[in-house]
């Protein structure tokens, strides 16, 4: 058993959080700034990730890390899912700026589900898009994409 | 590779075949969930009505690879379907994308009340499947430039062509993906020639191309087409085609082709194989009579252009003791699974033949033919130190005496099939009556069978259709999967089950009694009493009788109060 060190992660907006090294360096990027960094790096900036989402992911990494085989991270993953639209895209930033693959995944697939069975209308609502197409550009994608010629 | 069970020709009443027997489900990659009902995609095929802003023929079905069976319904040809088990393997179904372009990280694109970088929003998009992405595209430009990358990066797809769709559809799918390696069409509307050209000339890099026909739709490739197709196609490795009615005569020549899928064959002049690294080759001829192919010199030809072969499936009502000799003749040195279905001309000199000469078989599959308990004793002499797949399903020689052998002797065996051996059906001995000098025991010979089978390693057993066996008993530590459909006369009290870890148990049209039996054998495995049945009607009409029962397992170092208790639930399939 390796000692406990802990690791202070900062965010964006200067809030601190302690995690054990261990649950740190389940993101990819926070191992590679401690390898390359020096013996002394204790505390690690995390600017890309505000603060709230970043006590959200260090509860994801804790689960993971901690109990990486219990039967119910299954259950604990579609709960902590489970958020508002915004939260899971700060959800996804984060796992991608901090090279969490389980954590990316599992948010990029909610929201990829979140697209099934809507129309190009809802899908902006939901995500809040303006359609930002000229018309020529719209007629255009039509055509592209047309399988409506049937004989 | 995956391979379907021999459906059994029976009424159409029973219907469910045990495909479960023939997929493993220890390899748990690839685990995605369909993107648009949210279910496990194994075994899946999605029904969810699409979009209005797509047109509603229009269906892109992301299906596993490991079961084309489910989107293709033959039900008009109940013979046609007859590829077996040759493997455990599910095949990996990789994800659409995976790609190392350079993505631009500060460009931000809206996403959701906020922005997100190209690169997450790449993320979202990938795992999207074809008909949410292509809506995906019309939101707004930044979503339209990052699904181009999308499609762009896509390695594999698997689109339905619907019927009366022109090729244009196809073409302006696949332009999209240049890079596409990968493709699987699910054709509802036919198959022809213009659409192979468009295949050929959108997807230059095509490695894997497999069609699959369904109901109603014909294709009309012929050999030339289907030659030329192969030969132009410098990356070819895979290639499995379903509806080969037309194909004449073929010659096929590439030097990357290593996995040969052919069905509905049907008359062949002439087959060459061109194919020097073909590993994989499967063969299924359509179940008539008047078929004009000459086996005996396509196997000739296949043995001297192929010398790397390991995997061979053959399923032909022409399959006899010459084309065998033509196989042994070719001395394949890498032959590890091969599988001559429906011969019933392949005989137990046959197998003598093959096993002189390929003493390495790891499958082998003769179910359909003639051999008898001498044929299977001559397996067990030859193989018993690899074979871990043996299929006689359909052999009227065979009796149980001869199964019992084979599972004594093969301690490596996985999976044994003897659907329909062990039958006491009328007709057959009717017919055997006149031509066959009558032993004293004969007529018990075909009724009244027992089987006794202590196996450390058998995982799933097939004693379908099997209505001559009357007592069963099996000690296998590592069944998976029984099946028992139409034992009629097993009897409950001459029952046994003594295997821990058995999941399914498949008792489709047997007696009421024997399903009560079985549910007791299973369930007495358990150290507790508690035990309740739940009984569930199923959405597709089958039903599930659930029994938990807790098997625990004490562990001689430990004391009392800390024993392992496992709960398994094994289903008994009753419907």
């Amino acid at each position: 058993m390796t000692s406990s060190k802990t690791i202070v992660l900062r965010s964006s907006d200067g809030a601190t959080f302690e995690v054990d090294e261990a649950v740190a360096l389940h993101s990819l990027m926070i191992k590679h700034r401690i390898e390359t960094g020096g013996a002394d790096s204790t505390t690690i900036d995390v600017p890309e990730v505000t603060g709230n989402t970043l006590s959200k992911v260090i509860e994801y990494c804790k689960k993971h890390v901690e109990a990486p085989n219990s039967d119910d991270l299954k259950s604990f993953d579609t709960d902590f899912v489970k958020v508002d639209q915004a939260v899971l895209c700060h959800l996804a930033k984060a796992s991608y700026y901090m090279n969490i693959k389980g954590l990316l995944d599992l948010s990029s697939k909610t929201i990829a589900d979140m697209f099934k069975g809507k129309t190009v209308e809802q899908i902006r609502e939901t995500f809040h898009i303006k359609n930002d197409f000229t018309p020529e550009e719209e007629e255009e994608l039509r055509k592209e994409n047309s399988w409506n010629l049937f004989v | 590779m995956h391979y379907h069970h021999l459906p059994h020709p029976v009424p159409p009443t029973t219907t469910t075949f045990p495909d479960s027997m023939f997929s493993k489900k220890g390899k748990r990659r690839g685990n995605y969930n369909c993107g648009r009902c949210g279910q496990p995609k194994k075994g899946h095929v999605c029904h969810l009505p699409l979009t209005d802003s797509v047109s509603p023929s229009v269906t892109t079905v992301i299906t596993p690879l490991s079961e084309p069976i489910q989107v293709k319904q033959r039900n008009h040809q109940p013979g046609s379907n007859l590829r077996r088990a040759l493997s455990f393997d599910d095949i990996d179904v990789t994800e659409g994308t995976e790609s190392d372009d350079d993505v631009a990280d500060d460009v931000e694109v809206d996403f959701g009340s906020g922005k997100l970088p190209v690169s997450c929003v790449w993320e979202v998009m990938r795992r999207l499947p074809p008909v949410d992405l292509l809506s995906a595209a019309k939101v707004c430009t930044g979503w339209r430039d990052v699904s181009k990358m999308v499609w762009k990066a896509a390695e594999e797809v698997r689109v339905r062509v619907p019927k009366g769709s022109r090729v244009g559809f196809v073409g302006s799918v696949l332009q999209k993906c240049v890079k596409l390696g990968r493709l699987k069409l699910i054709m509802e509307s036919d198959m022809d020639s213009t659409m192979l050209a468009c295949i050929a000339f959108a997807c230059p890099n095509l490695e894997s191309m497999e069609i699959v026909m369904v109901e109603g739709s014909v294709n009309r490739i012929t050999g030339d087409e289907l030659g030329r197709f192969v030969a132009d196609k410098r990356c070819l490795t895979t290639l499995k085609m379903d509806g080969c009615a037309s194909l004449g005569s073929f010659v096929l020549c590439s030097n990357t082709l290593s996995t040969l899928w052919l069905s509905d064959l049907h008359s062949l002049s002439k087959m060459v194989f061109n194919v020097p690294n073909l590993n994989e080759i499967s063969l299924d001829f359509t179940r008539q009579e008047n078929d004009s192919t000459d086996l005996t010199s396509m196997m000739d030809g296949l043995g001297r252009t192929c010398p790397k072969l390991q995997n061979i499936h053959i399923a032909s009502l022409q399959l006899s003791h010459s084309v065998v000799l033509s196989l042994t003749a070719a001395n394949l040195r890498g032959l590890r699974m091969l599988s001559l279905v429906l011969g019933s001309e392949i005989t137990d000199a046959s197998v003598a033949a093959i096993s002189k000469c390929y003493s390495n078989l790891e499958l082998l599959d003769l179910s359909g033919s003639s051999i008898s308990d001498s044929g299977l004793g001559i397996i067990c002499n030859v193989f018993p130190e690899t074979l871990t797949r043996l299929l006689v399903a359909l052999c009227p020689n065979i009796t149980s005496s001869g199964i019992q052998f084979a599972t004594a002797q093969l301690p490596l065996l996985e999976l044994i099939d003897c659907g329909m051996t062990i039958c006491d059906s009328d007709t057959q001995y009717e017919k055997n009556n006149s031509e066959v000098e009558i032993s004293p025991n004969s007529k018990l010979h075909l009724m009244q069978q027992k089987l006794f089978i202590k196996h450390a390693r058998l995982k799933k057993l097939s004693l379908w259709g099997c209505s001559g066996l009357d007592s069963l008993y099996l000690s296998c530590p590592n069944l998976n999967d029984l099946n028992l459909n139409l034992c009629k006369n097993l009897v409950p009290e001459k029952l046994v089950l003594q295997c821990s870890k058995l999941e399914h148990v498949h008792a489709v049209g047997c007696e009421d009694v024997l399903i009560q039996a079985v549910q007791t054998q299973v369930s007495d495995d358990s150290a507790s009493s508690e035990s309740h049945y739940s009984r569930k009607r199923m959405a597709d009409g089958s039903k599930r009788v659930g029994i938990p029962f807790l098997f625990s397992q004490p562990m001689p170092d430990y004391d009392k109060t800390s024993w392992k208790i496992r709960k398994r639930r094994c289903t008994v399939v009753v419907e």
